[in-house]
């Protein structure tokens, strides 16, 4: 059972990678009601460059637990980014009705801000850090000149065009919409109103992207503390309905087509009827788009339409990325699994005050992984 | 072996041709080297020449940092198999490109660029 979560999100925050994490898990221990010493199992999600500036951390197992102070019985880390968040609470909830362990601490996050004033972003980290490798294959697919992760999206919404015919304007709409969601929401970064004519003129980063459907890589962190024991905490008791997982280890080049997500796997088996919101990943406005087609919203290739013909948000028939997504709450240490989650726990908890979806009790919320959309994760959240 | 089938393409790379790896059981064509067949797991494999020869499968266009403009995709050769590159002029999707070779920290590396037919 979650019995509690928090975030802390900065544009920069001056102070240490570890201080912003302990400011994160300070509070969500307090929405637990629990004390540090209670924590015996941990799980955490890194990526490269993101705590302290450092290419690398060895042994994070070693230097959390010291920081933060707790002696967990067992650590697990889980590493393929975006949908991790939604994996070790999870693992967490499987560890704990095994008899395992009885309260978990999972952990998302970091600092994007050096790598973002450095110009690169967690996914081109080699290009800075060198010595880093992202492939096996680096020698024939690091040669070429691009900006990874943006590039590769572009190729995908570049091609959804070519084929289904969707438009610039589509995937503005959808970021409006999100805005509008955004607006209500005051952790979202960016809340001022937005039109379809501001984002189609606001700078193309890679044809076909603009600036306003590419996430903003901030500072950050998520805690979500899960226990067997649910009397202290004031949180509504929370059931995962569903959960499933997809790995695809094809590059994408090798995928039967590039506008596949393996979201259609990990999808199969949730019962979308009836679920009141949806909060699918949003790296950029194209991945939601995406999932919108392998969750089974739509056909393959409708989302343009689907995005036209349906009101998105808090308030609409479909409500999508209610609380603005990380689009515009910023995306921590370059995941955006700990916005879509903690958005999911609000709703559920009918926290959300100004975004809130009325009686919201089943949320669908999934995660993408990987500059090559590599990992996907479902999960359907339902209150007790 | 891998490093075996890598050294191959830097090799054939070094002398302007295009590898790829054929699974002589499948018929399985791909690119990114591995020593086994990512279909059927066969180890039977044949490291091939491309014709070179193929069309944009998906592209997009950049400003780098020194406000150059990049042209950044994927090319399905004519033999099947697709990789990432760099093309050195405009493309469509669905355009047919040829390789091209550039020099890369040292090294000659396969580009693409829009097949101008030839004036006889
Ligand atoms: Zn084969």
């Amino acid at each position: 059972m979650i019995v509690g979560f928090a975030s802390s999100i900065y544009k920069k925050y001056e102070g240490s990678t570890f201080q912003l994490l302990a400011e994160t898990v300070s509070k969500a221990m307090e929405m637990a009601n629990m004390e540090l010493k209670q924590i015996d199992g941990l799980f955490y999600t890194y990526l490269p460059g993101t705590i302290e500036g450092k290419a690398s951390l060895h042994f994070p197992s070693f230097q959390i637990p010291t920081f933060l102070g707790i002696k967990p019985r067992i650590i697990d880390s889980v590493d393929y980014g975006g949908p991790s968040a939604l994996t070790m609470v999870y693992r967490a909830e499987k560890l704990i009705s095994a008899g395992e362990i009885e309260n978990a601490l999972c952990i998302v996050g970091g600092k994007a801000s050096f790598l973002r004033e450095n110009r690169v972003t967690v996914d081109s980290v080699d290009r800075f850090f060198g010595n880093v490798s992202l492939t096996p294959f680096d020698e024939f697919y690091r040669i070429y000149e691009d900006i990874n992760p943006v590039t590769d999206y572009a190729l995908v919404a570049k091609r959804h065009s070519k084929l289904f015919g969707t438009t610039d304007e589509q995937r503005a709409l959808l970021a409006v919409m999100q805005r509008k969601n955004a607006m209500g929401n005051n952790k979202a970064l960016y809340r001022t109103p937005l039109t379809v004519k501001d984002v189609l003129s606001s700078r193309v980063v890679s044809d076909p992207l603009r600036l306003l459907e590419i996430v903003y890589p901030v500072d950050g962190f998520h805690v979500f503390v899960v226990s067997k024991h649910h009397s202290k905490s004031d949180l509504r008791p929370i059931k995962i309905e569903f959960y499933n997982e997809a790995h695809w280890n094809e590059m994408p080049t090798e995928l039967q087509d590039i506008v596949y997500t393996p979201a259609i796997e990990s999808s199969k088996g949730a019962k979308i009827n009836g679920v009141d919101a949806f909060e699918l990943y949003d790296s950029f406005t194209i991945t939601v788009m995406l999932q919108i087609e392998d969750i089974g919203l739509v056909e393959k290739g409708r989302a343009g339409k689907f995005v036209e013909d349906n009101d998105l948000t808090y308030q609409g028939n479909v409500p999508i990325n209610t609380g603005g997504g990380s689009l515009n709450v910023g995306q921590p240490a370059y995941m955006s699994g700990g916005v879509i989650l903690e958005e999911a726990l609000l709703q559920l908890n009918n926290m959300a005050y100004n975004h809130q979806v009325k009686g919201a009790n089943r949320i669908l919320v999934n995660g993408i992984g990987g500059w090559n959309r590599g990992h996907s994760v479902t999960m359907v959240l339902r209150g007790e | 072996m891998f490093d075996e089938i890598k050294k191959r393409y830097l090799e054939m790379f070094e002398s302007e041709k295009l590898p790829y790896v054929k699974c002589n059981k499948c018929g399985y064509v791909f690119y990114y080297p591995r020593d086994y067949c990512p279909k059927c797991g066969s180890k039977d494999l044949a490291v091939l020449e491309s014709k070179g020869v193929g069309k944009v499968f998906s592209y997009t266009k950049f400003v780098n940092k020194d406000g150059k403009e990049v042209i950044y995709g994927i090319v399905e050769l004519n033999e099947g198999f697709r990789m990432y590159t760099n093309f050195l002029d405009e493309v469509d999707i669905g355009d047919e490109v040829v390789v091209k070779y550039t020099i890369k920290d040292g090294r000659k590396i396969p580009i693409f660029s829009k097949n101008k037919p030839k004036k006889e």
